[in-house]
């Protein structure tokens, strides 16, 4: 910006500058709380009042067991409902970006509802669905629920991410002899992988965080999100707060990982 | 209980006993629990070839495993060797019952083998067709059976169901938020503490409390005009901006941090957070609480019957019972239990919250068991006024 | 393999005029979504679903024989079907089917208090309890909705501006900053800010400290000294948890903006601030259009916010529904609260596009 800057304008800028920081500082707030309050030696079984500072939550967090077992849950549901989204979610992405054919645009259309519509709405239908089939709720339903939801953020994701995508490169690997699904082994699919990569991260963590869709078809299964809604006001362990750091810091080197290697490609392709 | 104040337990051997096993708790058994974590990934334990039993019953009502002081449950496991699982699935009747309804309505068995509704929901399960008969030929510590939790309403035969628990409703304060010794309902719902009131979601509990404080007797109701000045007295508190959250048995923290004044809460649980803040206390209102029990029941088609039968006699034995109420602090339906009690913590057994004396008795009412049509216009009443 | 093989088939133009492999892969597509759609929501049952179902089968068979028997250009024209086709039926499956069910069950009645079935008899009853009784509570979801939308983009606007015009080499590193926040579960989330806003919480601490308590009251932030269980508090968490889903759609649409342009319209319109509202803001506007979507429709239908930071005298039509369905126990009521609360978000959805409407949602 080479337009010269008055006095007044400096202040604004400053003052935009400073608002922003302080929104930033908003954001964390809770998460400051969070992350101290993991260090917290609680006094009686909430976890909410300050007393000292120690280590022992850290030492030990998987000293409560049906936290444990609820978070062992989530994961296991994350993993499952991720592999078979991002799969279901690439064919999607691959098929839409790839080819034109008829009826993509209502396609198209279907693929965005799943997102546009309330959470409450998607898990209560689909509970009343299950009810109506006379399916009792409980894992199964719960992994199908999280599915649906991942498939459209999936193949909404790995289109974007994939628009740009040089599609002529196949036919050169074709031309030089390669055979199609080779071509797509080889050529497409190293290069289509980050975006699918990313795309599974992101539905994987909607998964793990999922409460409003599960609770209305977890039945009598509890998730993480399901028992820390269920114990807190009851019992509000330090473990839950150390649970929910490790996840965020495990997002942030997934983060960090993902950040360094996309740049490292970028520079690679220049 | 001659004094209106009614204060939780104090010093005494039990006493400290128990602040040992609630910070024992909060620190965590020493040492990193990755065994648990991957026993936890393993998926289902291995099914021994033995018995198994799963009580799902509410939360924090029952003595736990704590260092070197063995639960109940535990010891229960070690004298039997059966493959128990004590689960605390309850938060309120109407969610619980909620979950189990389209599973036991289509005649299909859900998983656990004893539950714990409170006495009317047992009542409304037993009507359904939904529970067995209990074996109590193979029960036969249930003789220990207080005289003054036989043959309630809800199941005047008493073959379908046992008390687990006893208990009162009554103001539940923060001493250091009001101020001042509650003991109506009518200093609760003063103005300044607009806002600053819990209101419990048992209806029976919240109605029965308020309709007392308007002299009308819980224990007669038949109609839903009997009872309609409490939901007027509470819909107009609710618009006045009284109540800050309805709430199920998770009323400890704001009780504790002094989000709430006041609220209508239960004995036990009050004697229990009176240990992490002694600003919380307990009293009957001057105009009475309520009391009710808690039961257990075996759904329709339980599996494990012989299993349910052992666990039912073991904790009708008093000197298991003993244990269990040492912890909980509710009146045990088990007789026995006092004396044996005494030889733990003579002052819990003189407390009259847990072994009530006829003055207590004498102010307290149970709710009436209503026929479904009433109980329907009560719980529709009821729920719109907790808004949600 | 076939599919994964026909992936890799040129992507000419079509040049045979041959048009039966379209015709076979679009019609077992919609064949087979509205078939699974119809015996999954149950409009038919007994021997015309395994009927059905049959067909669906055949409808799978086919596609697949023609894949791998054609010519390759027949595969060619096929693979878009076949790739859709595992995602796109468990979508009809376990998303439009639901919807269906929905509907269906809140025309329904429980012919008991605890019947399991509800009986379809055209019950339109449940609708207009729907709007009778749970009134105040669709209007505060939308109100409630409304405002945070309109908090998110008075607060989340400035700061997908600095990020994408002074962030220079950190935007990505500041984007990340901004989302990382949302990667520890949004109960937990929920609970800190109901202990930090609780009575003797850190921020009623801090407002007292700075005498910022009347200045709160008037402003209707607090009332009588609380901040937890108020409106305010059920605002303020909305705001919170859809912020950043209002900052990433408005940086996107920032960040095409050419700097240079913003320098050319300063030195056209000599102030910065008509610089910005001549050509800043008419380009982002595709990422405020679509940042609300992202944030006014999941905030309608939270109920989340509402029962740990709400009142009382504060649900909202997601507290009802899944009070409704989850503890009451009255399906075709709940049902129908759902498909109410569904139908005016398309609505408003509908109307909002006509104003603001781009094609650049996804």
């Amino acid at each position: 910006m080479s337009a010269p800057i008055s006095k007044r304008g400096r202040i604004a800028r400053w003052a935009l500058n400073l608002f922003a920081a302080a929104v930033l500082l908003y954001l964390f707030t809770p998460i400051i709380w969070i992350v101290a309050f993991s260090f917290n030696e609680p006094a009686g079984r909430f976890n909410i009042a300050w007393q000292r500072f120690t280590l022992d939550n850290w030492r030990d967090p998987f000293s409560n067991q049906g936290l444990t077992e609820a978070f062992v849950q989530s994961l296991r549901i994350a993993v499952l409902s991720t592999s078979v989204a991002t799969v279901l979610g690439s064919m999607i992405a691959i098929a839409l970006s790839r080819y034109s054919f008829k009826g993509s645009g209502p396609l198209n259309f279907l693929l965005v509802l799943p997102i546009t519509t309330p959470e409450i709405v998607l898990g209560s239908s689909l509970a009343a669905m299950f009810l109506d089939w006379d399916i009792n709720r409980g894992f199964a339903t719960v992994l199908i629920a999280h599915i649906m939801f991942q498939v459209s953020f999936v193949a909404l994701t790995v289109r974007a991410r994939v628009r740009g995508f040089d599609w002529t490169l196949e036919h050169a690997a074709q031309d030089l002899g390669a055979k199609p699904l080779r071509t797509f082994w080889k050529v497409t699919f190293p290069l289509i992988l980050p975006g699918i990569l990313a795309a599974a991260l992101l539905s994987f963590a909607l998964s793990i965080d999922d409460f409003i869709i599960t609770l209305f078809n977890a039945g009598s299964l509890s998730t993480f999100p399901i028992y820390i809604d269920g114990s807190f006001k009851v019992r509000f362990p330090p473990q839950i707060n150390v649970l929910a750091t490790t996840i965020l810091l495990a997002s942030v080197i997934v983060m960090v990982v993902g950040l360094l290697w996309g740049q490292r490609s970028r520079r690679q392709q220049s | 209980m001659t004094s209106s104040q009614q204060r939780p337990s104090r010093p005494g051997r039990g006493l400290t006993r128990r602040q040992l096993l609630m910070r024992a708790g909060a620190l965590g058994a020493a040492g990193f629990s990755l065994p648990a974590f991957l026993a936890a990934c393993g998926g289902d334990d291995g099914a021994s070839d033995g018995e198994s039993l799963l009580f799902e019953n509410w939360t924090e009502y029952i003595d736990p495993t704590e260092d070197d002081l063995i639960g109940t449950a535990d010891r229960f496991i070690a004298a039997t060797g059966i493959n128990f699982t004590y689960s605390e699935a309850y938060n309120s009747n109407n969610e619980y019952f909620a979950k189990i309804q389209p599973v036991l309505g289509r005649g299909e068995i859900i998983e656990p083998d004893i539950i714990a509704p409170t006495g009317w929901m047992a009542g409304r399960l037993i009507n359904l067709g939904w529970c067995d008969t209990l074996p109590l030929d193979q029960i036969p510590n249930a003789a220990n059976l207080e005289d003054s939790f036989k043959n309630p309403a809800w199941d005047p035969t008493g073959e379908y169901s046992l008390p687990w628990q006893g208990g009162f409703a009554g103001i539940a304060y923060n001493i250091d938020v009001t101020g001042r010794e509650i003991r109506t309902i009518e200093e609760m719902f003063s103005p300044e503490f607009a806002g600053r009131l819990g209101m419990n979601s048992e209806m029976r509990d919240t109605i029965g409390l308020i309709a007392m404080s308007l002299g009308i007797e819980i224990g007669s109701l038949s109609t839903f005009e009997d009872a309609a000045p409490a939901f007027e007295f509470l819909e107009r508190a609710k618009a006045d901006g009284f109540i800050r959250r309805f709430h199920g048995n998770d009323y400890g923290d704001d009780l504790i941090n002094g989000n709430f004044a006041a609220t209508f809460g239960w004995s036990g649980d009050v004697a229990q957070y009176a240990l992490e803040n002694d600003a919380v206390r307990f009293v009957f209102p001057e105009s009475g609480a309520t009391s009710w029990a808690d039961t257990m029941v075996m759904p329709k088609g339980a599996r494990n019957r012989d299993a349910a039968a052992k666990w039912m006699n073991f904790v009708y034995d008093p000197e298991q019972a003993a244990q269990i109420a040492a912890w909980v602090q509710y009146v045990s339906p088990v007789k026995g239990v006092r004396e044996e009690l005494a030889k733990i913590d003579a002052d819990l057994a003189d407390n009259p919250l847990l072994f009530p004396d006829e003055a207590t008795l004498a102010r307290t009412q149970s709710f009436a068991y209503l026929s479904d049509e009433v109980e329907a216009q009560y719980d529709e009443a009821f729920s719109r006024i907790t808004g949600a | 393999m076939a599919k994964a093989a026909a992936i890799a088939g040129s992507t000419d133009p079509p040049q045979s005029r041959e048009r039966r492999p379209e015709l076979i892969g679009v019609g077992s597509l919609l064949g087979t979504g509205i078939l699974l759609t119809a015996i999954a929501a149950r409009w038919v049952s007994g021997v015309v679903a395994i009927g059905a179902l049959a067909l669906v089968a055949g409808a799978i068979v086919t596609l697949v024989m023609v894949a791998l028997t054609g010519s390759p250009d027949t595969k060619r024209k096929l693979a878009p079907y076949g790739l859709l086709k595992p995602g796109m039926l468990w979508l009809a499956l376990f998303y439009l089917a639901p919807l269906v069910t929905l509907f269906r069950l809140s025309l329904s009645t429980l012919p008991s208090r605890f019947a399991v079935e509800a009986e379809f008899d055209f019950n339109f009853g449940n609708f207009t309890r729907a709007f009778t009784d749970f009134g105040p509570q669709f209007t505060r979801a939308f109100i409630y909705a409304g405002i945070a939308t309109v908090l998110t983009i008075l607060i989340g606007y400035p700061l997908a501006y600095v990020i994408a015009f002074r962030g220079g080499r950190y935007r990505t590193l500041l984007l990340g900053i901004v989302v990382i926040p949302f990667f520890t579960s949004f109960l937990i989330r929920a609970i800190a800010w109901r202990s930090l806003l609780a009575d003797t919480g850190q921020v009623v601490q801090l407002v007292e400290a700075f005498k910022l308590s009347g200045l709160f009251e008037t402003l209707g932030i607090m009332n009588n000294g609380r901040i937890l269980n108020t409106p305010a508090a059920v605002i303020g968490g909305l705001t919170y948890n859809f912020l950043p889903f209002m900052v990433l759609p408005i940086y996107v649409s920032l960040e095409k903006v050419d700097p240079r342009l913003v320098d050319a319209a300063k030195d056209l319109y000599s102030t910065s601030i008509s610089a910005f509202r001549k050509v800043v803001l008419p380009l982002s506007i595709p990422g405020v259009f679509a940042g609300t979507l992202l944030t006014f429709i999941p905030a309608a239908g939270d109920f989340v916010n509402a029962l740990y930071l709400g009142s009382p005298g504060t649900t909202m039509i997601g507290n009802s529904i899944q009070d409704q369905f989850l503890v009451q126990n009255d399906l075709p009521l709940a049902s129908a609260m759902s498909f109410v609360l569904m139908a005016m978000i398309t609505v408003f959805v509908l109307i909002y596009s006509k104003f603001f409407g781009t094609e650049d949602l996804t």
